[in-house]
């Protein structure tokens, strides 16, 4: 590569710190805010700009009024469950539509892509109809429920299996394997890279979701980090502080899962850009 | 050629892939009929209906919950409002993210550093998000028009002004897609064999020439899938307009999404035969979007 | 890719064909939702035999969360009375609130015991979706109807039949900063205020560099236009269920609420949450709010020191007014436990917990002769003046479709403040979107 001007250098770098910044600083203003008083939040004075001294009463604030380790528990149950069903599922189906033959193949996958299209909220209401006849509100399994089976996860999967070589199948049934060893020994653990994307995905996609949490699970003892934080916006509407507070507890645990796991973040979205 | 020599084994082989297909599909082809296709079927029913309270005492009104809807300005207002912050969206996150991916690729120093930094908001919950942006844009307090009134400038009403909201709203939604579109793309980039650019150097090209005439085209199968995901997601978009915008706003008109509007209808005033009317309204635009999308990209993707 | 369009052209013939049997299937799903109601009572006696094994757990929905932590108390001390019972409390923001009440209640899996509002309580009892209490108030040597104002009886009445216990009521009151007052050298608001004072005071109190108004006239009705309107003898809901944004007594009244934004006396302020923010740093000097508020506000370092409250000015022709409304206690039709559930609620609406729920300052009780604890229960202000509003208070109008027109008329009349349409045009486009709801209830 051809070597680049100092110029140049400083110019990208600059550009690159500042959309950095502005990336960044939501964060930071949240955190800085969720140490402030509410006089010292809103009396915009340069020399605010930092809390006065480091107080922790808008966190002990919201810890006392919501049970965060219960939500935490609830949050990650939940994500641990939906990735799980996600993954041997869909991986199930995904193998199957990509390397097998077998009437009403087409038909089947046409509902996963039909699925991937519709909006979600069209399902809400039937959705908590059913589980609601299941006695189930308020419950763990009520927060995975709509996302027993993925279609997003089978369609990604598919690509993946859809990209190992025939050779490798042929070479298996010689060997003698049934279709079922086929798919555990041989074709499941090429797949990693996209199981791995999916796990990752699936858990963001039920880490963000607000609407279903919170029309399930009224109980303030079932509600999961993000059905919490709303309900905690409707009470503080205007205590911004503390708002932010209940923001940072809420939107650490990813963060730090991502800061830890980057390498696979990152390569998760990769691979599953790359599989179109 | 693979499936005619799948055709061609013998009978007992082919009925155990039948039986291993219809298992293997099983769970996820019931989970799906169960969890999503019937849900779909009763909304589209119900959009036929006059759903009395607590879905007591349906009424059957043909069609006219969808004659409603298409003499309904709010309607309409919601298509163009939806498709506005698409087009606000989509293209300039892409520009933004195909920019910043171009620059990490030249061997920069701190490359993964800005990539993980770009990254962050796509793993930040959007109840939080919101509030912080609100906060930042709060008209009074906010940070944003403290800078501004500092520069000497006259604060703006980010979230009231009819005319800013749409694109207070849309920065939201370019900040929070921004890192996830240029991973992406970056990893196309990277995909791309190192000859290219020193052909093309040696032929005395310079950067913005490369960018357009090598760059682009190896990438463009990423940047279609980053297109039409990015579309799809900016269409059902409402969690930031929800949070941000309610009814008494002024700027409501102009900033309220199709899913907004289906939710207002649908939760709000229990008009569920209409809510569901305005779903498939949306269905139907986002069906007809990815048929011209795809359709298009014969002439401007390039696969290898 | 041909391939994948013929399989969502099979999705959607396949669509159309299971609509068909799925039509069918509704159908049915509607007769067991009521088989299940009908099957309940059996239910019912199954779970109150079993109350006398263990404690049984009632659930209590609600949506204020400032109140939640009065009624943690109220809770305990009522579980140590009846150890057989537990009370389990679902708090809510108020939208998810109803959204999540209305699909429970379409389902049948109402919280036991749960809030009541105006905006609701036809929906509810004409559809049965609330018990009906008559006979156990009959019944109760605690609960008595003629304990509560009569205005707040009737709402909770439907066809003779009462089918909540009134829990509060709430009246609004002028929020004034008497540091502002101060420096301009102005009197104090008090009863004997008009409009006019109203009017001068906050063409005295706004700063030019705008880094104080002198009044918040926000697009809000029941903490702002409202009580204008009915001060001036005009009405939102005619009794026969018409618009009164027509009424020229109503289009007056907010010709003068919307003047204080037109002049830039009052900052124009559109979003319900940041009201009280702006009063709460000083940035307004007075403003209308509802004694719910007080919690809220006595926790605010800047309120408590510097706010207080009074009663509402008079109309130019001396009419009074303050919208009220009343909150009231529901036990839900198929609740597991009857008679824990209305355990709970006659507690609630008794003398005793009546009084509780004043002296610890959660709302203003609606219990006759309860108001003088709730006085006692904050010092901070002087909120004598939210009980010396009852005698001429206006209840909240509502008819059944209230949520919507509510909506509707705000979609209308913010031209007006934004100063699009005249407050003529925004009035008279108002009444005309609210008949069309009124026409469809």
């Amino acid at each position: 590569m051809q070597t680049k001007s100092k110029v140049y250098l400083v110019v990208v770098h600059t550009l690159l710190i500042i959309g950095s910044s502005v990336m960044i600083w939501p964060f930071i203003w949240m955190i800085i805010t969720s140490f402030k008083t509410v006089t010292e939040a809103t009396a915009m004075n340069p020399f605010r700009f930092f809390p006065s001294q480091l107080r922790f009463e808008n966190y002990q604030g919201v810890i006392e009024q919501f049970n965060f380790l219960k939500l935490y528990f609830n949050t990650f149950s939940m994500i641990a469950i939906n990735v799980l069903c996600a993954i041997v599922f869909s991986s199930m189906a995904a193998f199957a539509f990509a390397r097998l033959e077998f009437p009403g193949r087409d038909f089947c996958f046409g509902i996963v892509l039909f699925q991937m299209m519709i909006p979600t909220q069209i399902f809400i209401v039937p959705q908590y109809l059913m589980v609601d006849k299941l006695g189930a509100r308020n419950t763990i399994f009520a927060l995975v429920f709509p996302g027993l089976v993925s279609a997003f996860g089978t369609f990604l999967l598919r690509q993946f299996f859809k990209m190992i070589p025939k050779e490798l199948e042929y070479s298996a049934r010689i060997d003698g394997c049934n279709i079922g060893q086929m798919f555990v020994r041989i074709m499941l653990p090429l797949v990693k890279p996209g199981l791995v994307a999916l796990a990752i995905f699936t858990a963001l996609f039920a880490f963000k979701n607000l609407m279903w949490p919170l029309i399930i699970n009224p109980s303030p003892d079932a509600a999961t980090l993000s059905s919490a934080l709303s309900k905690i916006q409707s009470a503080y509407s205007v205590n911004y502080p503390r708002l932010m507070a209940a923001s940072v507890l809420a939107v650490c645990p990813m963060l730090i899962l991502y800061f830890v796991f980057q390498k696979q973040f990152m390569e998760s979205v990769v691979t599953s850009g790359l599989t179109m | 050629m693979g499936e005619q020599r799948t055709k061609k084994r013998i009978g007992k082989n082919r009925i155990s892939e039948w039986l291993w297909g219809w298992f293997l599909i099983a769970p996820t082809t019931i989970g799906l009929i169960i969890l999503n296709i019937i849900p779909a079927i009763q909304s589209f029913y119900m959009s036929f209906f006059k759903i009395g309270d607590f879905g007591v005492n349906n009424e059957f009104v043909g069609l006219a919950n969808y004659e409603k809807m298409f003499n309904d300005p709010q309607v309409w207002r919601a298509v163009i409002n939806t498709l506005r912050y698409t087009v606000l969206v989509v293209p300039v996150s892409i520009f933004l993210s195909a920019v910043i991916a171009v620059i990490l690729n030249s061997n920069i120093k701190g490359q993964d550093i800005y990539r993980s930094i770009y990254f962050i908001p796509v793993v930040a919950t959007p109840a939080a998000v919101t509030m912080v942006w609100r906060w930042l844009y709060n008209y009074h307090y906010g940070l944003i028009n403290f800078v501004i009134k500092k520069i000497g400038l006259q604060p703006v009403k980010w979230m009231d002004d009819p005319n800013v909201a749409m694109l207070s709203i849309a920065i939201i939604g370019i900040w929070s897609i921004v890192g996830y579109n240029m991973v992406l793309i970056l990893a196309g980039l990277q995909e791309i064999p190192k000859t290219y650019y020193e052909a093309a150097s040696i032929d005395g090209a310079n950067s913005i020439v490369m960018f357009f005439k090598i760059i682009l085209p190896m990438v463009s199968p990423t940047i279609f899938f980053v297109m039409i995901t990015s579309i799809i997601q900016c269409m059902q978009v409402f969690d930031v307009v929800y949070m941000m915008i309610n009814v008494s706003n002024p700027a409501y008109d102009k900033t309220v999404s199709l899913v907004y509007l289906f939710y207002n209808n649908t939760f709000k005033y229990y008009d569920e035969g209409y809510g569901s009317a305005i779903v498939m309204l949306l269905l139907v635009i986002i069906s007809i979007i990815t048929v011209i999308q795809v359709k298009l990209q014969k002439k401007w993707v390039n696969y290898l | 890719m041909k391939r994948r369009i013929l399989a969502f052209g099979l999705a959607l013939i396949m669509m159309f064909v299971v609509m068909l049997t799925g039509c069918g299937g509704s159908k049915t799903d509607q007769s067991s939702g009521q088989t299940q109601q009908t099957d309940k009572p059996a239910s019912k006696e199954d779970n109150s035999s079993k109350s006398s094994s263990g404690p049984v757990t009632i659930t209590y929905g609600l949506w204020d969360t400032n109140q939640a932590e009065g009624f943690k108390t109220m809770i305990s001390e009522f579980e140590k009375e009846n150890p057989n019972i537990k009370i389990e409390m679902q708090v809510t923001g108020w939208a998810e609130y109803w959204t999540a009440l209305d699909v429970a209640a379409s389902s049948g899996t109402l919280p036991d015991t749960f809030w009541m509002h105006t905006n609701s309580i036809y929906k509810y009892t004409s559809q049965e979706r609330i018990m009906d209490l008559t006979d156990k108030i009959e019944k109760s040597d605690k609960v008595s109807m003629d304990n509560f104002p009569q205005g707040l009886v009737e709402i909770f009445k439907y066809n003779g039949k009462q089918y909540c216990v009134p829990k509060d009521f709430d009246t609004i009151g002028l929020w004034y900063n008497k540091t502002a007052f101060d420096e301009a050298g102005l009197k104090y608001p008090d009863e004997t205020w008009t409009w006019d004072d109203l009017y001068e005071a906050a063409k005295k109190l706004t700063k030019p560099d705008k880094s104080q108004y002198g009044f918040l006239a926000a697009l809000h009705n029941q903490e702002g236009f409202y009580n204008f309107i009915y001060q001036n003898g005009g009405t939102v809901i005619t009794p026969d269920k018409k618009s009164g944004y027509d009424d020229p007594k109503t289009i007056e009244a907010m010709e003068y609420y919307v003047r204080f934004v037109k002049e830039g006396l009052s900052p124009q302020v559109f979003d319900d949450a940041e009201r009280a923010q702006l009063m709460q740093n000083g940035l307004v000097a007075m403003g209308l709010f509802g004694s719910w508020n007080l919690s809220g506000f006595a926790a605010n370092e800047f309120m408590a020191q510097n706010c207080d409250v009074t009663v509402l000015p008079a109309s130019p022709g001396g009419g009074r007014a303050s919208i009220y409304n009343g909150l009231g206690y529901a036990i839900a039709p198929n609740t597991k436990d009857e008679n824990a559930a209305w355990k709970w609620i006659e507690y609630l609406g008794s003398k005793e917990g009546q009084t509780r729920q004043a002296e610890l300052g959660i709302a203003i009780s609606a219990y006759n002769g309860t108001a003088d604890a709730w006085v006692e229960s904050n010092k901070t202000f002087s909120i004598k003046c939210f009980i010396d509003m009852l005698d001429y208070a206006v209840i909240r109008p509502y008819s059944n479709t209230t949520t919507v027109w509510e909506d509707k008329v705000y979609e209308e009349l913010r031209g007006a403040f934004t100063e699009e349409k005249t407050v003529e045009q925004a009035c008279k486009d108002a009444a005309r979107v609210m008949n069309e709801c009124l026409a469809q209830e």
